[in-house]
């Protein structure tokens, strides 16, 4: 597999590690709950098509990646910052 | 067919040197090089060939007609093919360290002094013991191994394992380490080309001229594929010469590279590709500084595939027996490397296309004995050929069987009428139509689609970028091929943005393909083999189908069909048409099975190019490395560093006496330590303490700067990341440093923090564990000792300088240098970190200085003594299941701060009171020796799950106390100081009663620590 | 005791001077131990890049490389390392000096002088010789003088920057892997016949 990285270019998959489901929100605080904290640890989805998963490009510029990636294909469609993402999010939102 | 004439360069047409013995070589003709004339040995025998011959032709120049053994009944075979699909001669090459298995002779280029062997014999290839289990070939069927060595299973690794292995195996690997080199490359390109045949080569062609990056492989050391194979005409010019023309055009572009003896092995997503060269393979020894092989990661943004097709055999009685070839290897033999592979040929064809061998062998000088087309009518035109060259022709007919000991002496021919006949021969070609290699377009979990037009799969839906040219693609003609392979490559480069370029228009000598294949004969004499690797017959398939292994899965692994090096590549096709006759469907219903790279089998050691033995994974040495190496330190590789363990005396009987040396010093003087392996991380920022509040669980607000505090790092499911301890070197400045085996984790961690979790702090965040060189000084001594290497006017004397104090300081007059007070032995102790070029300098500069003292260097074993004499936990008990309570650090965390891990390590089960908690532990009988890893169970208890307490996580030998000492998680630790269980350690066969008591076995009142 | 106080090469142990490998012919290699270059990472502060840029300009007469690329004078400049990162790059240590503190407030400057093992790859096989490591395109029309990677060569974490079309590159390692990386680069030069220019000191 190839990943484009948004800043580096396109590159091998070696260079990446693969988290998981980009999808779950930290609640932050301390007025966060456990039940809502366990979701966030633990609660993933699983689907046979198009995932926004997390990939850090460990052996490039360091980036963390939200990688949308097609689970049947290996299809990418598109690769975006995490850093810029997640600052796009409103309070409270899913990735 | 033969009109045209062909020219042959001259070295094709010299005459053959005198009292060479290759009785079955044509007088002239042929690409072999005759003025280079080669000998080899096989079996020990004495032989002799020419440049440019494989292994394969040069044999059956010299009539060597038995190569192997079959791999179940151990049946005599020969040579099937004349490429990378060959099934039977399969051979073992060299010798010593060098010797290496089950290489096809087909693709062995001969070199001068090659050794091969024959495999799967015993005691000689002509006379096999264990041919007997031809014999015994009705309990040999499919699914022998399955049912007979089931019972008892205490057999299975006693018995039946190695008595499977020696009748079963194949060839013999080297024993000895490999002496040669192999290398790795990545290549980039606009379009890559698989396949170096007509189709190949004008896709190259049209998308070299085009200006594109093209990258061309062929898996043969000569490209043209069957152009080098058929007397064709392209153009006005013969096949060869056009090849010939084309390759040089094609290497005098400097964007096209050709990569020949290279094997596209496999394809994978986004357009990798994966092959390997064979540099040297067609040498008895590589040459000094080159790779045997070489590993090529191909990225291609388009790809042609042009790899060909395969002939397919007939399926009837004997069909095994050594003479009984494919028809184009026959031609390949006789065209390509002038060798009449017999004196007395049999064509057995299902169309046109082996009727082309007729007219070659009768070039060549052979005599074609009949022609036997199974198909009822033969036009007058081939009648007449066939008459013209003295054959006979039976229409209508077949093959039923073959006759001969360990080689083909005569066929057994059943007419349109049914009556049989034999007819003498020594060579039976078969042409049974082609089937286009699927392989590659199918390893992306891709299935090939049905052509009827041609009987046979060809790529289905092909993966993104990647098209298909001539015959790969199901176009067989010679025409076809370079029509399509113009275009296609043309296209290629167009949709990478480059114009088209003009093309040739070329034609070629008439060609017919019609045929109607005959996938297995009415009445076999004999066994008649569907896969001639794994011996499946035509029965084996019947049997199968009665047991209801009818899914092609289940075919495939019930009988072995299409297992092993050649992966069904003469065989999948028939298998899956005797299965479609038996449950009455057809072929494309049955389906196939998956395909998977490799393509051909590919040698570790490719794979592993420079990363074996010493280069088997990267080394980190530590800045003191050159001066631990001087004092003959004994190293040991924590992750990738190579650390010194301990240094060894004169006179020191073992390590164990070295290592309570050098902690005995530093207890009572001093001792330096290398500890550079530490992880360090620079955080800077407006946000930086912000930051470090979230990762870390016990509060740093209050830590002024000039401070350095322990650190605790939990993971957001609630267990203890790391430990580390964070200097605060200025305002917005911070150091973290991590433990040696987590340091990339914890980077990686705080990244993810910052950039996913909040990213609207504002921190910058760089590792500089390369930077600098730290070593830890500790002992009474240690003031005194960095007095002497600190400059002048730094004062680290207790008042100005207390226990986890850190500043900027200078050494060797002005050099920048970082010093810590913190301690991981319990001692008065410093960490000096100076820039790592000034590390070696550094390092000497404190045994100088710390030699009145009576300095020691100590190791990390000695290291690991004291923490564990220090109860601090590391690696052992932060183990990935421990919660910060669980290690003792419960108390330091805080109250009022959102920070990861904070809500999850409140669960229920990580706040259960019967946690194994650390805890110190001492032999009750003190001699005794404590082991890691012992389970603890209570006095009396026998050993099960259930009475499981925990267990032993680290172990030393104390010098202070004199006796071993351990630390460990037990149940209810901390409550029950005093008490006594057993530590069972069923593995090193120990079972000893402990004591349960503080994990602080030194000092518990830090009296040392902050002097 | 100052006198003691010398630094050593990142290659000392490892690289010796001489012609090694393939010896017929020109060498296909030329390797330049890069010893004592000042090397500092510049993080540039939240919003604070175009401010970074300026006074990178004004004061040093740097400009400030987008992704990928490297702005080098000479022995002097910046090469991209990361979004908002770059390597700082000048032929001493002392040739950064003044760097942090003119950048206060605006990006954060960490010496990184000791952390890299510096090799200069040239000579007429130099790109072939990387092409066995380096899983990035560096064929002219995708990879030219100016242009930067940070990437990994046999497992360990590489930083490329193209110097001139010769063409001819540095190669940054972090120290610790110096003798790892060298024992690769030795063995993927030596078909080609490779020189090393000096010995490395200490």
């Amino acid at each position: 597999m190839r990943i484009r990285c948004p800043y580096c270019g396109e590159r091998d998959n070696g260079e990446f590690s693969y988290l998981g489901d980009a999808a779950p929100r930290r609640p932050d605080g301390l007025e966060a709950q456990a039940s809502a904290m366990h979701d966030y640890v633990y609660l993933r989805d699983n689907p046979a098509g198009e995932h926004r998963e997390l990939w850090y490009h460990g052996a490039g510029c360091r980036s963390w990646l939200v990688v949308t990636r097609d689970t049947r294909t290996h299809t990418i469609s598109d690769v975006s910052p995490a850093r810029d993402v997640a600052r796009s999010r409103r309070p409270g939102e899913a990735a | 067919m033969s009109t045209i004439t062909l020219r042959r360069s001259e070295a094709d047409s010299a005459p053959l040197p005198t009292g060479r013995h290759e009785a079955f070589r044509t007088a002239s003709g042929g690409l072999i090089d005759r003025r280079r004339p080669l000998e080899f040995r096989f079996d020990g025998t004495r032989l002799s060939g020419f440049e440019g011959d494989t292994l394969a032709s040069a044999l059956l120049a010299n009539g060597v007609r038995l190569v192997g053994r079959s791999f179940k009944y151990h049946r005599p075979r020969g040579i099937l093919s004349a490429g990378s699909e060959e099934p039977n001669a399969i051979v073992e090459l060299r010798s010593g360290a060098r010797r290496e298995p089950n290489t096809r002779a087909t693709v062995a280029e001969l070199y001068e002094g090659l050794e091969a062997r024959s495999q799967n014999r015993w005691p000689s290839l002509r006379y096999d013991a264990l041919a007997v289990n031809a014999l015994a070939a009705p309990i040999f069927a499919a699914g022998f191994y399955y049912k007979t060595f089931m019972w008892p299973a205490a057999f299975w690794e006693r018995l039946y394992e190695p008595l499977i292995r020696r009748a079963a195996g194949l060839g013999r690997a080297a024993e000895a380490p490999d002496p040669d080199t192999y290398d790795r490359a990545h290549a980039f390109c606009d379009v890559l080309v698989i396949g170096g045949g007509p189709a190949g080569l004008s896709a190259a062609l049209a998308a070299g001229r085009s200006g594109a990056r093209v990258i061309l492989v062929d898996e043969d050391h000569r490209l043209g594929g069957r152009l080098l194979a058929e007397r064709r005409a392209v153009g006005s010019r013969s096949g060869v010469d056009w090849a010939a023309a084309t390759i040089a055009e094609l290497e005098s572009m400097p964007e096209v590279r050709i990569l020949s003896r290279t094997t596209l092995f496999g394809v994978y997503d986004h357009g990798a590709y994966g092959a390997v060269e064979r540099v040297s393979d067609h040498l008895a020894v590589p040459p000094a500084h080159a790779p045997r092989q070489r590993l090529w990661r191909i990225t291609a943004r388009r790809a042609v595939l042009a790899a060909g097709a395969i002939e397919r055999p007939h399926i009837f009685g004997g069909n095994d027996r050594p003479g009984v070839m494919l028809a184009g290897a026959v031609r390949t033999y006789l065209n390509r490397y002038g060798v009449l592979p017999g004196r007395r040929v049999a064509i057995f064809t299902s169309g046109d296309d082996g009727w082309r061998t007729l007219a070659d062998v009768a070039a060549a000088g052979g005599q074609v004995v009949a022609v036997i087309d199974s198909r009822p009518s033969v036009s007058p035109a081939l009648r007449r050929e066939a008459e013209a060259a003295g054959a006979r022709v039976v229409s209508g007919g077949y093959v039923a069987g073959t006759k001969g000991s360990l080689a083909l002496k005569a066929i057994v021919v059943v007419d349109a009428d049914g009556s049989s006949e034999t007819i003498a021969c020594d060579c039976l070609a078969m042409a049974n139509g082609w089937n286009p290699i699927v392989h590659l377009d199918s390893h992306l979990s891709r299935r090939p689609a049905w052509d009827a037009a041609i009987h046979a799969f060809v790529p289905g839906t092909l993966p993104s970028g990647m098209v298909a040219a001539g015959a790969a693609g199901g176009r067989l003609t010679l025409a076809e091929c370079l029509e399509t392979g113009a275009q296609v490559g043309g296209e290629a480069a167009t949709a990478c943005g480059f114009a088209a370029a003009p093309r040739d228009t070329l034609g070629t000598d008439p060609e017919s393909i019609a045929h109607t294949p005959l996938w297995r004969v009415a009445k076999p004499k004999g066994k008649a083999f569907v896969d001639f690797q794994n011996d499946v017959a035509a029965a084996d398939v019947e049997l199968a189908h009665r047991e209801g292994f009818r899914a092609v899965e289940h075919l495939k692994r019930y009988t072995t069909l299409g297992m092993a090096t050649d992966q069904g590549k003469t065989s999948n096709l028939a298998g899956l048409s005797l299965m479609a006759e038996l449950t009455g469907q057809a072929i494309p219903s049955v389906g196939t099975t998956v395909f998977r790279p490799p393509f051909t089998p590919v040698a570790i050691g490719a794979f592993a190019g420079h990363h074996r033995g010493k280069d088997f994974r990267a080394i980190r040495q530590v800045p003191s490395h050159a001066w631990c190496e001087e004092q003959g330190a004994v190293f040991v590789e924590t992750g990738l560093w190579l650390r010194p363990a301990y240094f060894p005396k004169a006179g020191e009987a073992d390590w164990l006496e070295s290592v309570n040396r050098e902690v005995d010093t530093v207890r009572s003087r001093v001792g330096i330590c290398d500890v550079t392996t530490l992880g360090k991380i620079d955080i800077q920022g407006r946000d930086a303490l912000a930051l470090i509040e979230r990762v870390c669980a016990n509060p740093f607000g209050t830590l002024p700067v000039g401070k350095a505090r322990y650190a605790v790092l939990l993971r957001e499911d609630g267990f203890v990341l790391d430990d580390g301890t964070v200097a605060r070197m200025g305002e917005r400045h911070f150091v973290m440093t991590a433990s040696t085996a987590n340091a990339a984790k914890v980077m990686q961690h705080l990244e993810f923090c910052h950039q996913w979790l909040w990213p609207d702090l504002d921190v910058q965040m760089v590792s500089v564990s390369e930077q600098w060189a730290q070593y830890a000084v500790a002992g009474p001594r240690a003031r005194d000792t960095l007095r002497g290497v600190i400059d002048p006017g730094f004062d680290i004397g207790n008042e100005a300088f207390p226990f986890l104090a850190c500043a900027e300081v200078t050494v060797g007059g002005g050099i920048p240098a970082r010093l810590f007070r913190i301690s991981f032995s319990g001692e008065l102790a410093y960490e000096l970190a100076v820039p790592a070029a000034y590390g070696d300098a550094a390092w000497r500069a404190i045994m100088q200085a710390g030699s009145p003292h009576g300095i020691t260097a100590y190791g990390s074993e000695a290291l690991s003594v004291m923490r564990i004499e220090k109860g601090h936990a590391a690696g052992a008990e932060i183990n990935g299941q421990a919660t910060a309570r669980d290690l003792g650090l419960g108390g330091m965390l805080a109250k009022k701060k959102d920070y990861v891990g904070r809500l999850m390590k409140e669960r229920p089960a990580l706040t259960d009171p019967d946690r194994p908690i650390l805890v110190g532990f001492r032999p009750v009988d003190r001699a005794q020796r404590l082991r890691a890893g012992a389970h603890f169970l209570a006095l009396g208890a026998g050993p099960s799950l259930a009475a499981d307490e925990g267990f032993m996580t680290s172990v030393a030998h104390s010098p202070s106390l004199g006796h071993w000492i351990g630390l460990g998680l037990l149940r209810r630790g901390p409550e029950r100081h005093g008490e006594r269980v057993r530590a069972y350690d069923p593995v090193r066969d120990a079972d000893i009663e402990v004591e349960i008591c503080s994990p602080v076995f030194v000092d518990p009142k830090e009296e040392k620590l902050r002097v | 005791m100052t006198s003691a106080w010398t630094p050593r090469s990142a290659w000392a142990g490892f690289a010796r001077a001489g012609r090694h490998g393939r010896p017929q012919g020109e060498p296909g290699v030329r390797l330049t131990l890069r010893d004592g270059v000042g090397l500092a990472t510049v993080i540039a502060a939240d919003g604070q890049e175009d401010a970074l840029g300026r006074i990178l300009a004004d004061r040093f007469g740097w400009s400030l490389p987008g992704s990928g690329a490297a702005t080098l004078v000479g022995e002097r400049g910046l090469v991209w390392s990361a979004p908002g990162q770059w390597l700082a790059v000048a032929e001493a240590r002392a040739g950064l000096q003044g760097l942090a503190e003119a950048l206060r407030g605006v990006a954060a400057v960490t010496d990184q002088s000791d952390a890299r093992a510096i090799v200069r790859v040239s000579g007429p096989r130099a790109r072939g010789l990387l092409s066995k490591g380096v899983a990035v395109d560096l064929h002219p029309r995708a990879f030219a003088a100016g242009q930067a990677a940070v990437t990994s060569i046999a497992h360990i974490g590489a930083q490329i920057w193209q110097r001139d079309e010769a063409p001819t590159y540095d190669l940054a390692v972090a120290r610790s892997f110096a003798g790892s990386f060298w024992s690769w680069l030795s063995h993927a030069a030596a078909e080609f016949g490779y020189e090393v220019d000096r010995e490395a000191e200490h």
